[in-house]
């Protein structure tokens, strides 16, 4: 699975300058690149996130 | 303090399919399935209350080993007439923390937003999953300060979604 956000979104043109921020501060980038992901990798991105939030709550932190 | 386990996403929904549960994804997990990175630390599905549903229902929650997330530390299992009389079943499970929903919104049921879903694949199995402008209905009714602050990405991604298709 993809770890970071890719620069190209999936349905724009490649000329296509897109903003990575909504004036309201939401992170446009994010939002592309989760859409660009299928279902399952979307489910295995949160967690991922999840699993990290939990060992840090833990006190735990391992290598990923 | 005991060390809180991560929940298991794919793990929970797994065991609910192959009890043959009907229900429907419905809160964050939803939210992010369709594309809006948010996080969340629970699965929250809808089930439909039919008889032969809640035998199938209890039957995974056995397997799981469910129980009431009771802040006395007791320990109250689900059962037939709790499920049948509550609307909100917050539960702690061998595989982390798993919400069952009666109804969502203003009183809506499984069969009220089973037309509102999509379906994905996640590896071989099917999960029915509340569209995104319906969960975003969802969030709006609750008006909870943790719902208003996921709004924005939520609306934000629909918008992106609308665009795309």
């Amino acid at each position: 699975m993809a770890q970071s956000p890719q620069p190209t979104a999936a349905g724009s043109s490649p000329d296509e300058i897109l903003p990575d921020e909504s004036p309201d501060g939401v992170d446009l980038g994010l939002i592309r690149w989760t859409l660009s992901l299928t279902p399952l990798e979307r489910l295995e991105l949160l967690q991922d996130w999840v699993d990290g939030l939990t060992e840090l709550r833990n006190g735990r932190v391992t290598e990923r | 303090m005991a060390e809180s386990p991560s929940v298991k996403f794919l793990g929970l929904l797994r065991v609910l399919l192959r009890h043959g549960v009907d229900f429907l994804v419905v809160g964050g997990v939803a939210a992010q399935l369709e594309g809006a990175p948010i996080l969340t630390l629970d699965l929250d599905i809808l089930f439909d209350n039919s008889p032969e549903n809640l035998d199938r229902l209890l039957g995974a929650l056995g397997e799981l080993k469910a129980r009431y997330r009771d802040p006395a530390g007791r320990h109250i299992e689900p059962d037939r007439s709790k499920l049948e009389t509550h609307r909100m079943h917050l539960l702690l499970t061998d595989l982390g923390a798993l919400d069952l929903l009666g109804s969502i919104g203003n009183g809506l049921t499984y069969q009220d937003l089973a037309g509102r879903t999509v379906t994905y694949e996640l590896g071989q199995d099917r999960v029915r999953v509340l569209e995104l402008a319906a969960v975003i209905e969802m969030k709006k009714y609750a008006n909870r300060e943790k719902d208003r602050a996921v709004l924005p990405v939520l609306q934000r991604t629909l918008e992106m979604k609308d665009r795309l298709s």
